[in-house]
C-alpha cells in the first residue's frame, strides 16, 4: 500500500441562487506517500476547491475521498477534524496566524491540541529551524510577510503530518522570500517523508514538484 | 455547551480561554462595564437587604425590648398577673404617650407633638441607650422633672442641654440628647420623641384616648430557663385576659421587615430589567467580538479544533469574566452599606454592617450566569457558521445570531429559571410575575415597532434628499441595528419615564394636593367638659377659622357574628389594622360630606336603643362583611353588640376626620368620650403656646410638619429609584453603542464608498441625524404610552393614590434622553467617519 490519498469520481457543485456551478467534475486522483504534487490552472478552475476537499474542509456532492485507506467523505465534521489535526498540515496564501498570539504560541497551538508535553519548547525548535529564533515572542503584526509564512509552515508541519496542503504559499511574497519558502517546504517533505500538494500559479515553483496536475474547467487534464 | 471528551481537553481549552481573555478583555469592555453595573446594583440591593435583615434578626430581642412583650395597649396592666411573671422573670414597665412639648425661653415659643416614653430603672433589658452627656440617663431615673430628647427634636426646636421645656403645664429640664434606643420596633420610625423616668406619669395629667397611651411590659427570661417553657407559662397566666397581647422577638419590627421586603423586591425588579437590557448589549458586543475573531476561529478549525471546543472556549471566557466581575461587584457593594447606614441611623436608629453571604453571592452569580448564557447562546452558536474553508477564499462574512430549536428551548428554560428566581420568595410574587410579563410585552412590541418602521420605510417613495435616502437605507438594510436600538432604547426610556411619572405623582400627592383639602391642625385630648373652652380659644385667635369637633371613643372588635375576627382576615391584609388593636370611633347625626353611603341605610331612628354601625366600604370588602352582620365591641371593658347598617366610602387621604366605624348618636351619646377636632385657619394669628396656656393637656398635630417629614423620606426613596433607573438608561446607551459597533466594519466600508463617491462629512452626519429622528420619535411615543399605563397602574392599584398626567416631566426627560442618545450615536459613529482607505481596499 503505497497510496496516501485517493479521490474517486469527485464532483463538487456550488449553488448560487437558482444556478449551480460545477466546480469539480469526476475527479480521480491518487497521491502516493512522499509524493510532491503541484496543482496548476487558471483562476476559477477549481484548484483551491480540490485541496479544500482533500483537507476535509468541504464535502463533495458525489464521489469518495480515501485517506490512508479510510473513507473520509461520510465522516462528521468532528471526525474529519480528528484526522486533520494529526495527519494534515495546511499552508495558506495569507498566512492566517492568530493576530494576538506570538509566533511561538501560534505554532504551539497545534501541538497542544495534540497533547504534546512541552508544546512551546517544540514550537521554538521548529521556529529555530526556520531561522526565527529572534522572533519567538513577536506578534504576527511585528513580522514580515516571509517570516509570517515561515511561522505558518512551522504550524502546519508541527505534527509531522503525512500530507501538507499548500494554497499559493508564495502568492503574497516577493521573489527572494518565495524561493526561501519553497526551499523550506520541499526540504522538509524530503527530510520527513511527507506528501505535498501545492496549488500555485508560479511555474517555477510548480516545476519543483515531482508531479504536475493541471486543472481546467473542473477537470484534471 | 458541548460536552467535553476528557479532562485534558478541558484543561487545554481552559488554558486558551485564560490566554484569550487576558489579551482580549479590552475588546469586550462594554460587556465588562454593563455586566459590572447591573451586577453591582443587584449586589447592593441584596447586600443592603441582607445587612438590614441580619441587623433586625440579630437584634430581634433588643428591637422588641425583651424576650417577650406584654402589651396592654391603652389599659393599665393587670398588676396581679404581671407580679406573677415577676416571680420567675425580670419585668420592665414602659408607658408611652403623646403630648405637646414646648420651649420656654424663646421670644416666640415653639412646640411639637411629641411621643414620650417613660421607663423604669430596668430599661433597656437588651441593647443600650446611646446618649450624651455621660450620666444623663441615670440622672433622668432619679430626678423627677428631667427629660432626654432625641436629636430631631433638639434640632427642630433648637433645644440645648439644661434648657427648660414645658410638657403640658409642667416644666422639665432637658438633661441630655438621645442618639439611639435599642427597641425601635415599637417606636415611630421618624419623628420627635423623648425619654423620661416612670415618675413622669404621676406628674402629668394624661387621658386615655387623646394621649395615645400605651402600656407595655417587657420580660427578660432567666438564662437558665428554657424560653419555650417560660413563654408557655406566661401564655397560661394571661390566657383569660382579653386586653393583653403577647409579642415575641420574631414579630419585632415586622412593619420594617415588610417595608424592606417590598422595597427590595421593587428595586430588584428594576435591576433585573437593567440586566436584561444589558443582555442585549452583551449579545451585540459578543457578536462583534466573534466577528473580529472570525479568522482565528477558522484557523482553529483548520488545525483541528472542534466547533464545540471553540464554543466552550468562549463560554469559559464569559464564565471566568463573570466570576471576576461578580466578586468585584459584590465586594464593591459593601462600600454602599456605610452610606445607607448613615441614612438609616438618622431615620430608624438602626446601624447596619456589611454582611457576607455565600448564598447571596451565589444568587448574584447565578443571575449573571443565566443572563449571560441566555443572551450569548445565539451569538456563540454563530461559531458554527465559521468555516475553515473561508481561509482559502479570504472571504469572511459577518456572522449573525443563530437560533436553533435546541437553543430557543434552552433559552426559554433558562429565562423561566431567572423569572422564578425573582418571583419565588418575593414579597408579592404576582407583582413580580406581572412585571416580567409587562417587560416582555414591551420588548415584543418594540421589536414589532422596529419591523413596522422598516416595512413602511421600504415602501417610502424615493426622495431627492440624498441624506434621507442614506438614512432610510441604513434603517432598512439587512443586518441593520434598528431592532436592537429600538428595543434597548425603548425599554430603558419606558422604565425611566414610568418611574419619573410615579415619582412626580407621588410628590404632587404628598406636597400639593393633600394640604389643599386638609386642615391645618388636628387637636386631640379635648375632654368632655372642655369642648366650648377649646372652640372659644380658637375663635378668639381667628374668628374665621373653620372648626370641626367630633366625639371620640376607643373600642376594639372582639367578635364578628359571634366568632374571632381573626378568622375573617389575614394579618397581611391592608385592612387588618381595624382589629389589630383598639381603634378610635365616633358618632355623627348626618352622613359626613366626604363619606357617601355606598350600600345600606343611614341610622334607623326607631331603634335608638340598639348600636348601629356604619363601616368603611373597603374594610367591609376586605373582611367580607355583609349588611346586618353583628360586631361585638369592647368599649371601656363592656362588651356591646352592634349591627352593621351601611357601608361608607372613606378617603383617608383627604386628612380630614375619618373613622372606619361610625355609631348612631342616639345610642352612643351616653358613652364616656373625648373630642377630636380639626381647624383650618384664615390667618396666621393662631398661636400654639397661647392655646396650651388655655388647655395645657391639649395635643396639637400640625399637618404641614408631618407632611414635610413624610416628603423628606419619600424624597430619599425617590432619589434611590431615580438613580437606579438612570443607571438603566446608561446601560441602554452602552447597548446602543455596542449595536453600532456590531456594524462598525460595514459602516466603515459604507463611509469609505461615500467618501470615494464624493459625500461630505456633513452629509454623512446629517443622515445619522435623520436616522436618529425617525427611530427616536417612534420610540418615545410608544415609551410614553407604556409609561402612562404603567405609572397609572402603580399609582392607582399599588399606592391607591390619584394619578395625573404630567406632560412637562415627559417633555423634559424625553428631550434629555434624546440629546444624550444623539450625542452618543454621533460620537460612536465619529470613528467611522474617517476610514483609513489603504487597509480597507487591500482587505487587511
Amino acid at each position: 500500500m503505497n497510496s496516501l490519498l485517493k479521490l474517486k469520481k469527485i464532483n463538487l457543485k456550488y449553488q448560487t441562487g437558482k444556478d449551480s456551478i460545477n466546480v469539480l467534475r469526476n475527479i480521480d486522483l491518487n497521491i502516493k506517500k512522499k509524493e510532491t504534487v503541484s496543482v496548476i490552472g487558471e483562476s476559477g478552475s477549481g484548484k483551491t476547491s480540490l485541496i479544500m476537499l482533500i483537507g476535509g474542509l468541504e464535502k463533495p456532492n458525489s464521489g469518495k475521498i480515501i485517506f490512508q485507506g479510510q473513507e473520509i467523505t461520510g465522516l462528521s465534521e468532528d471526525e474529519v477534524s480528528e484526522i486533520r489535526k494529526k495527519n494534515i498540515g495546511i499552508v495558506f496564501q495569507s498566512f492566517y496566524l492568530i493576530p494576538n498570539y506570538t509566533a511561538v504560541e501560534n505554532v504551539a497551538l497545534t501541538l497542544e491540541l495534540n497533547n504534546f508535553k512541552n508544546p512551546e519548547n517544540e514550537a521554538k525548535i521548529l521556529l529555530d529551524r526556520f531561522g526565527l529564533k529572534h522572533r519567538f515572542n513577536n506578534l504576527p503584526s511585528q513580522l514580515s510577510g516571509g517570516e509570517q509564512q515561515r511561522v505558518s509552515i512551522a504550524r502546519a508541519i508541527a505534527m509531522k503530518p503525512k500530507l501538507i496542503l499548500a494554497d499559493e504559499p508564495t502568492g503574497n511574497l516577493d521573489t527572494e522570500n518565495s524561493i526561501m519558502i519553497a526551499n523550506i517546504l520541499f526540504k522538509y517533505v524530503k527530510e520527513e517523508g511527507s506528501s505535498l500538494i501545492m496549488v500555485t500559479h508560479d511555474t517555477k515553483l510548480a516545476d519543483k514538484a515531482k508531479r504536475k496536475i493541471k486543472i481546467k474547467d473542473g477537470k484534471i487534464k | 455547551m458541548e460536552k467535553l471528551n476528557n479532562f485534558s481537553e478541558f484543561s487545554l481549552i481552559l488554558k486558551y480561554a485564560l490566554k484569550d481573555l487576558s489579551r482580549n478583555y479590552h475588546k469586550i469592555s462594554s460587556i465588562i462595564v454593563t455586566l459590572f453595573i447591573s451586577l453591582f446594583i443587584l449586589s447592593a440591593i441584596f447586600t443592603i437587604e441582607d445587612s438590614l435583615k441580619k441587623e433586625l434578626n440579630d437584634n430581634a430581642k433588643a428591637l422588641l425590648g425583651g424576650d417577650l412583650e406584654i402589651d396592654y395597649n391603652r389599659n393599665p396592666g393587670n398588676l396581679d398577673l404581671i407580679n406573677q411573671v415577676k416571680e420567675f422573670a425580670t419585668v420592665s414597665q414602659m408607658i408611652e404617650f403623646s403630648t405637646m412639648l414646648s420651649t420656654t425661653v424663646r421670644e416666640k415659643n415653639k412646640s411639637l407633638f411629641t411621643r414620650i416614653k417613660t421607663v423604669d430603672e430596668k430599661y433597656p433589658l437588651y441593647g443600650n441607650v446611646v446618649y450624651e452627656p455621660t450620666g444623663a440617663y441615670e440622672r433622668m431615673q432619679k430626678e423627677p422633672y428631667s427629660i432626654l430628647i432625641n436629636e430631631s427634636l433638639s434640632k427642630t426646636l433648637n433645644i440645648k442641654i439644661n434648657e427648660k421645656v414645658k410638657v403640658q403645664d409642667q416644666n422639665f429640664t432637658v438633661i441630655g440628647i438621645i442618639k439611639s434606643v435599642p427597641d425601635v420596633s415599637g417606636f415611630v420610625a421618624f419623628g420627635d420623641w423623648a425619654l423620661a423616668g416612670k415618675q413622669t406619669l404621676e406628674i402629668l395629667k394624661l387621658n386615655g384616648i387623646g394621649s395615645f397611651l400605651n402600656y407595655e411590659y417587657k420580660v427578660k427570661f432567666s438564662e437558665k430557663d428554657k424560653p419555650e417553657k417560660i413563654e408557655k407559662r406566661i401564655e397560661e397566666i394571661f390566657k383569660d385576659d382579653q386586653k393583653v397581647k403577647l409579642r415575641y422577638p420574631e414579630n419585632s419590627a415586622s412593619g420594617i421587615k415588610r417595608i424592606i421586603n417590598n422595597f427590595s423586591q421593587f428595586l430588584s425588579l428594576v435591576s433585573i430589567s437593567a440586566m436584561l437590557i444589558a443582555g442585549i448589549g452583551i449579545a451585540n458586543t459578543l457578536l462583534s467580538f466573534i466577528n473580529q475573531n472570525n479568522m482565528s476561529i477558522a484557523v482553529r478549525k483548520a488545525v483541528g479544533f472542534y466547533s464545540g471546543n471553540i464554543k466552550t472556549l468562549y463560554y469559559l471566557q464569559l464564565f471566568i469574566l463573570l466570576f471576576i466581575i461578580t466578586v468585584v461587584a459584590y465586594g464593591s457593594s459593601f462600600l454602599i452599606v456605610p452610606i445607607v447606614d448613615r441614612y438609616l441611623s438618622d431615620g430608624l436608629g438602626l446601624n447596619i454592617y456589611p454582611a457576607f453571604s455565600l448564598l447571596n453571592f451565589l444568587k448574584i452569580f447565578l443571575v449573571g450566569l443565566l443572563v449571560l448564557v441566555i443572551f450569548s447562546i445565539p451569538t456563540i452558536s454563530s461559531i458554527d457558521q465559521v468555516k475553515a474553508s473561508n481561509l482559502f477564499r479570504n472571504v469572511f462574512q459577518n456572522l449573525q445570531f443563530y437560533y436553533s430549536k435546541r437553543s430557543i428551548i434552552l433559552s426559554f428554560v433558562l429565562l423561566s429559571i431567572l423569572i422564578l428566581l425573582f418571583t419565588i420568595g418575593s414579597e408579592q410574587p404576582s407583582y413580580s410575575l406581572g412585571y416580567f410579563a409587562a417587560f416582555f410585552v414591551c420588548l415584543i412590541i418594540f421589536f414589532l415597532l422596529s419591523k413596522l418602521i422598516i416595512f413602511f420605510l421600504k415602501k417610502f417613495k424615493s426622495s431627492s434628499i440624498i441624506s434621507l435616502k442614506v438614512s432610510i437605507k441604513n434603517i432598512t438594510q439587512t443586518k441593520s441595528i434598528t431592532p436592537i436600538t429600538i428595543m434597548s432604547l425603548g425599554l430603558g426610556v419606558t422604565l425611566l419615564l414610568t418611574l419619573a411619572l410615579v415619582g412626580t405623582n407621588f410628590q404632587r400627592e404628598i406636597a400639593k394636593s393633600i394640604p389643599d383639602i386638609a386642615p391645618d391642625y388636628f387637636f386631640v385630648g379635648i375632654q368632655k367638659g372642655e369642648r366650648d373652652k377649646f372652640e372659644q380659644g380658637i375663635l378668639n385667635m381667628d374668628p374665621n377659622a373653620s372648626i370641626e369637633i367630633v366625639p371620640m371613643v376607643s373600642s376594639g372588635i372582639t367578635k364578628i357574628n359571634g366568632i374571632d375576627p381573626n378568622t375573617y382576615i389575614k394579618p397581611d391584609n391592608d385592612s387588618y389594622w381595624v382589629i389589630g388593636s383598639e381603634r378610635r370611633s365616633s358618632w355623627v347625626k348626618n352622613v359626613p360630606e366626604d363619606n357617601s353611603i355606598l350600600e345600606g341605610e343611614w341610622w334607623d331612628l326607631s331603634k335608638s336603643d340598639q348600636l348601629q354601625i356604619s363601616l368603611d366600604a373597603k374594610v367591609a370588602k376586605d373582611f367580607n362583611i355583609l349588611l346586618g352582620d353583628i360586631f361585638t365591641l369592647n368599649i371601656y371593658g363592656r362588651e356591646i353588640e352592634g349591627k352593621v347598617v351601611n357601608f361608607r366610602e372613606v378617603d383617608y387621604r383627604d386628612l380630614s376626620i375619618n373613622f372606619a366605624m361610625l355609631f348612631n348618636p342616639q345610642f352612643a351619646k351616653n358613652i364616656p368620650h373625648e373630642y377630636l377636632a380639626t381647624a383650618k385657619f384664615n390667618s396666621n394669628k393662631f398661636d400654639e403656646t397661647e392655646m396650651l396656656e388655655i388647655m395645657p393637656s391639649l395635643s396639637m398635630i400640625k399637618i404641614a410638619d408631618y407632611l414635610s417629614k413624610v416628603t423628606a423620606v419619600l424624597n430619599k426613596v425617590f432619589i434611590a429609584v431615580t438613580l437606579i433607573s438612570a443607571i438603566t438608561i446608561v446601560i441602554g446607551l452602552i447597548v446602543i453603542s455596542s449595536a453600532i459597533m456590531v456594524q462598525g466594519k460595514v459602516k466603515e466600508y459604507q463611509n469609505l464608498v461615500f467618501k470615494i463617491l464624493g459625500f461630505s462629512k456633513k452629509q454623512i452626519i446629517f443622515s445619522s441625524l435623520i436616522e436618529f429622528v425617525i427611530i427616536f420619535k417612534s420610540v418615545i411615543l410608544i415609551a410614553i404610552f407604556f409609561a402612562v399605563i404603567g405609572s397609572k397602574f402603580i399609582m392607582e392599584n399599588i399606592f391607591e393614590l390619584v394619578w395625573m398626567f404630567d406632560f412637562k416631566i415627559l417633555i423634559y426627560l424625553g428631550l434629555s434622553i434624546a440629546f444624550v442618545t444623539l450625542v452618543l450615536i454621533l460620537l460612536t459613529n465619529l470613528k467611522y467617519l474617517n476610514p483609513k482607505i489603504y487597509p480597507l481596499i487591500r482587505n487587511q
